[in-house]
């Protein structure tokens, strides 16, 4: 695993499209790479935004997810829960490979300050 | 920085040349179940070669674990690699080399179905037989199949030989037990309870596919692996959850053992340890005559001695390997270069000449007899040898003496006595040899601090460089003041100024000292102790008795200037169980004209 971690930003961040529609109060991830199962699971979608985005609250959205497109929509009631995924999909893939060096290092500081997850 | 000479002699250069085959670029991944004799559906992992051609066959290597044959990675992991990423080696490397790669989860675990009362049941073994008809009859096959693991899927590998198949070509135990009693749960008696509690701990989360268990054991496993991966063809999951529902029947070693002490102990399915012992199936194994590759570290737990065991008790035609590195060899262990970060030879080096063995065994003609490379510490080289003991090799004792000296000369006063009372805070850590089945690196620093809490004897500097391989014994005559005890005896090289090296160590609970005159059950250089209940005795307080056992193997060089050391504790409080229970006894500890006590080092004569 400590091999893939220099590159693993890179390859997120070129594998994966996050744009914001700040009118319509929506976010959506387009994954490029082609997927031979389905994308994800709505649970695995607040698992990553809890475990790499540091997201400790319930915050109410909609989750629809295309297989074919390789499409999530994030939909949101609010401005105010709309801004605060929408800051933390701006760094979550940093975050992650931040938090999984750091760990493999020893330090599990972070990893520590993970909210209740259930899987 | 690692030795260029140690490069240069690795064995691992010695298994032959790639031959020449077609090659392959990628491979194509699948999964299925396969229904063996009883209907216990196994869950399997296929990796193709890309590109074979409906007419090309070609050989399998079957790996059958008890830790997730492969795993759901999480979001976003899952969008970037496939499900192998995390499976070692990487199916790319085997498949490359022209093999099917085949990975299963044995009955009980992971997405396969049944339960498992213990590990490497009979049934388990069987199953292995089951997989390989399954897989001899598919269209990619050429009807040859090969094993190899690490820990749990070595031996898996090594019993799946016994089998007998007639599609069994070779196998490849690496860092695997010959006979579990000793080698891990209760090595010289001492029950290793760290150990056995976070192995069943983290097997019976993985069997019910919780992931959550590597927070705390891998947490940087648990950020990014979900579970366990299903099947392709569950989508919906639900042969996933009938599996795990069948595992909650499942029963693990530490409750079997934990209030046990004896090596005849019944196990709940009235089996006992040496059941699911390598040396209990040796007829079977030898019967299949199978080619085995097998090979460990002098720094991990009881298993390099099961190296040497499986060298001198197994008739199969052996490559035996005994390197310095930690379980698995990911990382050096060498406790002379501790700076050293990279493991020699390299894993690519290693997965490579895994396969030209398997080539050898399968395209060629085998090999022939048996040999044993082992590097030798502190020397940094590599030696091979056709027996064990090498030759050359003798005994050499040295007293333990006034002063807590240790010398070649026999005491010859009547009187000669240390006391010592047992300091239950030692400990090597947890990051000693027996916590390093768990995956963690090795090491044992500060000994000349640690030592201070220890009884310690220690020899003059060596007036020339002379070498030590096999295992050390140690005879104590000694007396405690309570009728149960253990002795940790740590075996160490001092250089010229002072600092002091952990060499090898060796554990024995007081109460099974007896000497077995008897034929053990496998040809074994260290005294026979049958750790059976029938020939434990408790110890007379205050009587003088004999305890002599043998350290856990090792080759080293102790050079011109350096002396040896060897310390003595009573407790080891981060790995093993409390010896007495209660009660803080006192030893003592002859070294007069009629209680002598001394250790017997294995020395190879360099003529």
């Amino acid at each position: 695993m400590e091999e893939i971690i220099p590159s693993l930003k890179g390859m997120l961040k070129d594998a994966i499209i996050i744009k914001s529609d700040a009118t319509r109060f929506e976010i959506t991830i387009t994954i490029l790479n082609k997927l031979s199962e389905n994308v994800a699971d709505p649970d695995e979608i607040l698992v990553m935004l809890k475990m790499f985005g540091g997201l400790k609250e319930n915050v109410p959205m909609e989750i629809d997810i295309n297989n074919k497109t390789q499409n999530i929509e994030l939909k949101f009631q609010t401005e105010e829960d709309f801004k605060k995924i929408q800051k933390i999909m701006e760094t979550i893939w940093d975050d992650a490979v931040d938090m999984l060096e750091q760990t493999i290092q020893g330090d599990f500081s972070r990893i520590k300050t993970v909210p209740k997850i259930d899987d | 920085m690692t030795n260029p000479n140690a490069i240069k002699n690795n064995p691992f250069k010695d298994l032959g040349e790639i031959p020449e085959k077609k090659y392959h670029n990628g491979y194509t991944l699948d999964s299925t179940y396969i229904t063996v004799r009883d209907g216990v559906k196994i869950a399997a992992t296929i990796c193709l070669p890309k590109g074979l051609s409906l007419d090309e066959k070609i050989p399998t290597l079957l790996t059958q674990t008890r830790y997730w044959r492969t795993m759901e990675l999480r979001i976003p992991f899952r969008w970037l690699f496939d499900s192998m990423i995390t499976n070692a080696p990487n199916p790319e490397i085997v498949t490359s080399r022209g093999y099917a790669l085949i990975y299963t989860d044995v009955r009980g675990t992971g997405a396969s179905f049944g339960t498992r009362i213990i590990p490497f049941s009979e049934e388990e073994v069987k199953d292995g037989s089951d997989i390989v008809d399954w897989i001899i009859t598919q269209p990619w096959s050429d009807g040859n199949v090969v094993s190899k693991g690490i820990s749990y899927t070595g031996t898996t590998a090594e019993l799946f030989s016994g089998n007998n198949h007639r599609a069994i070509k070779a196998v490849m135990p690496g860092h695997g037990f010959w006979d579990p009693y000793t080698d891990v749960a209760f090595p010289g008696g001492c029950y290793d309870l760290a150990f056995m509690q976070m192995w069943s701990f983290l097997g019976k989360n993985l069997d019910l596919n919780s992931p959550k268990v590597f927070s705390q054991i891998m947490p940087e496993v648990w950020l990014f692996v979900k579970g366990v991966k299903p099947v392709k063809s569950d989508k919906d999951l639900k042969l996933l959850q009938d599996a795990i529902r069948q595992h909650e029947s499942n029963q693990y070693v530490y409750e079997h053992t934990v209030n046990r002490d004896f090596r005849d102990d019944k196990l709940p399915d009235g089996t006992v340890f040496d059941d699911i012992s390598i040396f209990a199936r040796k007829e079977k194994i030898e019967r299949s005559n199978v080619p085995i590759l097998a090979w460990c570290s002098w720094y991990d737990s009881g298993y390099v001695d099961a190296i040497i065991n499986r060298f001198m008790n197994l008739s199969n035609p052996t490559i035996a390997i005994l390197g310095d590195w930690n379980h698995g060899a990911s990382l050096s262990a060498n406790q002379f270069f501790p700076e050293r970060t990279i493991v020699t030879p390299k894993p690519r080096e290693r997965i490579n000449a895994w396969i030209n063995f398997f080539d050898k065994c399968v395209y060629g003609d085998g090999i022939q007899g048996k040999i044993i490379y082992y590097y030798t510490l502190a020397e940094e080289k590599w030696k091979k040898s056709r027996v064990w003991p090498p030759k050359g090799h003798s005994y050499q004792k040295w007293y333990f003496s006034e002063n807590y000296s240790l010398t070649r000369e026999e005491p010859a006063t009547d009187v000669g006595a240390d006391k010592y009372k047992i300091n239950f805070r030692t400990t090597t850590g947890r990051n000693n040899r027996w916590w390093a089945l768990l995956g963690l690196p090795i090491t044992y620093y500060d000994r000349n601090k640690i030592d201070e809490k220890l009884l310690c004897y220690k020899s003059q500097p060596f007036r020339s460089d002379i070498e030590i391989t096999g295992q050390v014994i140690l005879c104590l005559y000694m007396a405690s003041t309570h009728d149960d005890g253990a002795i940790f005896a740590y075996f160490e090289d001092v250089d010229e100024i002072g600092n002091v090296t952990y060499i090898t160590d060796g554990e024995f609970r007081l109460i099974h000292r007896k000497i077995l005159s008897t034929e053990p059950p496998y040809k074994m250089l260290t005294p026979y102790h049958s750790y059976k209940k029938v020939d434990s005795s408790p110890l007379i307080p205050g009587e003088i008795t004999e305890v002599k056992f043998g350290l856990h193997a090792t080759s080293v060089l102790i050079k011109k200037g350096h002396r040896i050391k060897i310390a003595i504790a009573g407790a080891d409080k981060d790995t093993f169980i409390r010896y007495p229970t209660e009660g803080r006894p006192t030893i003592t500890i002859s070294r007069n004209k009629e209680f002598p006590s001394y250790i017997k080092l294995p020395i190879i004569s360099k003529e």
